[in-house]
């Protein structure tokens, strides 16, 4: 086999055996390492809202800069830090994992390049302009300019771009003979995630388009657009709430993965782990209108239908996840001959491996924090008791910190060496970084929801503005245990930024092998269309 | 597909993982009602 042009475009990892193709290490790199020092950015913002929150009489930043702080919070933890985590995890899944190449790398650079520019521009309004219209950005509420909402349309853009790329990446792999049969169920975990990406981003156009059209008037061009606040709220949580999906799908699928890593797992049943990852595909998004329940201009069947029976679908998705994940574990670690009582298999797992300990502690607080928090709020009658008090901070911490965060941060450790050859710089470090931060946002997120139970509201830069004797003493104990928690978490992050940006730098080089890589499952039509190609 | 052999599938601590989160689940949702119940007084 003389191979073809790309054949010579790969490297053998020596430690797994795995063919990475160069060009897409790079975009894999770049996009990487754009997402932690977005997390950065949006890590600076939480420890000054955390102490803000936490401590109201010591208005540790005035009430303008806490608004501003807090739209630069959520958009760059929520949208930027881990979008481009994930677009890192695209081409990963599609070349690495399949032995494959990525398709139109000019055509990925230029996604990437729009979706920084989009990056910046947003937060050159929230930080120049003064913008802070806050995550959900709600009408009347109106960004300083029309870079906010022109810089959420490139990056939305640029992720779209990539998610096609990626589903088109799969196809060249199965057509050119890069792999054959099933997709490994981590990459399928991702088509999860992209396809339910496609449907956020063509939302987010559909909310921010007309946003940004309106928003011209800023600049003098009035094209006669209004937005109706009620039909943006709907849409946006199609965009908001869905990109909340992509990260449960992707951090499913890096569970599957981090337990295959750390102890050999394998899952129990691939298939039924499939048909869960079918459930979000086809149900998820639905869950959306639980951000929507107390919204006077939807009907309650409507409302009530959407977020239990149709959601209840995903969450039996998310159940049985939750089972066969634990399940794989203990079926490895008791072939390894832990098999001593119900839980020799937990006590002798390698608590010590930060793919490990960080899988349990984000499955844990996920789990048992943010999944049923989740399905609480998304009954019409009770959601009226966590609507905009902090308990809703409290759930989300949960899902999207304690639980996608947190994998995406230990599975860093184990990409940093596998797709960009570079040892981890402090492996001690490492080890106890899930824990401090694990610790850390279990008291914020305790915090946030004992908290808002004592009917302490979300996004107040100072409650004590309310009026006199109106939260109790413990309320104030809970926002202390926030602040504290807040301190204690942000001191975990920064070690994971520490740690991961020194070893992508600094970190010492793993030998690996430049060599011939030939699709092993070319056909004589395949070698065709490689060669027109 | 999964490689394993079905006979070798045993998982007892993860059945009574299981069951302690479905107790957990039970016992929150309950609360909520309750606690719904103080605030919202029909008769």
């Amino acid at each position: 086999m003389n191979g073809n042009k790309f054949s010579n475009q790969f490297r053998t990892c020596e430690a797994t055996g795995l063919k990475v193709h160069l060009p897409a290490q790079k975009l894999f790199w770049v996009n990487a390492v754009s997402a932690v020092v977005f997390l950065l950015v949006g890590a600076i913002m939480a420890i000054m809202v955390a102490l803000t929150r936490g401590f109201p009489s010591a208005h540790i930043i005035t009430d303008s800069m806490f608004y501003q702080f807090l739209t630069a919070h959520g958009t760059n933890m929520l949208v930027f830090w881990i979008v481009f985590f994930e677009m890192a995890g695209l081409i990963f899944g599609a070349t690495a994992i399949l032995g494959s190449r990525f398709p139109a790398i000019k055509l990925a650079w230029f996604n990437w390049i729009i979706m920084i520019i989009g990056a910046i521009m947003v937060n050159y309004s929230i930080f120049w302009e003064g913008t802070d219209v806050m995550f959900t950005a709600y009408p009347p509420l109106a960004a300083k300019s029309p870079f906010f909402y022109l810089g959420i349309v490139l990056f939305a853009v640029g992720a779209l771009i990539y998610c096609f790329q990626f589903l088109i990446a799969l196809v060249i792999a199965k057509k050119e003979g890069w792999h054959e049969g099933s997709l490994p169920l981590f990459t399928f975990a991702l088509v999860t995630a992209a396809i339910i990406a496609i449907f956020t981003l063509l939302m987010g156009a559909i909310t921010f388009v007309p946003a940004l059209l309106f928003s011209l008037k800023d600049w003098g061009l009035d094209l006669g657009i209004n937005i109706d606040p009620a039909v943006f709220r709907l849409t946006f949580w199609g965009f908001g709430h869905s990109a909340q999906q992509i990260n449960l799908a992707a951090m499913v699928g890096i569970w599957y993965l981090l337990g295959t890593l750390t102890v050999g797992a394998q899952p129990v049943n691939e298939k039924l782990s499939r048909w869960a990852f079918f459930l979000y595909i086809i149900a998820i998004n639905l869950g959306s209108i639980h951000h929507l329940l107390v919204d006077p201009a939807l009907k309650s069947t409507y409302k009530i239908f959407n977020t239990t029976y149709l959601m209840y679908a995903a969450v039996i998705g998310s159940l049985i996840h939750a089972v066969s994940i634990p399940a794989a574990i203990e079926v490895a670690q008791r072939k390894k001959g832990y098999t001593k009582g119900l839980f020799q298999w937990l006590r002798k797992a390698p608590w010590s491996d930060p793919g490990f300990s960080g899988l349990a502690i984000s499955l844990v607080m996920f789990g048992f924090i943010g999944g049923v928090t989740g399905v609480v709020m998304s009954v019409e009658q009770l959601n009226i008791l966590h609507h905009n008090n902090l308990r809703v901070p409290g759930h989300f911490h949960a899902t999207v910190v304690a639980g996608t965060s947190l994998a995406f941060m230990v599975v860093a450790y184990k990409l940093i060496p596998l797709a960009l050859q570079r040892k981890i710089v402090s492996e001690k470090m490492a080890k106890i970084q899930p824990y401090v931060f694990g610790i850390g946002i279990l008291m914020v997120i305790v915090g946030m929801t004992f908290a808002g139970i004592m009917g302490v509201p979300r996004r107040s830069w100072d409650i004590n503005s309310l009026g006199a004797n109106i939260f109790s003493s413990g309320a104030y104990s809970m926002l202390v245990l926030v602040g504290i928690g807040g301190v204690v978490a942000f001191i975990g992050l920064l070690m994971f930024i520490v740690n991961a940006v020194l070893s992508v730098f600094f970190g010492k080089k793993i030998p690996s092998k430049i060599e011939i890589h030939n699709p092993p499952y070319e056909t004589a039509s395949a070698k065709a269309v490689t060669a027109e190609s | 597909m999964s490689n394993h052999d079905e006979k070798e599938i045993k998982t007892p601590g993860t059945f009574v993982l299981a069951i302690i989160f479905l107790v957990w689940f039970i016992v929150i949702y309950f609360v909520q009602w309750l606690a719904l119940s103080d605030v919202w007084n029909l008769n």
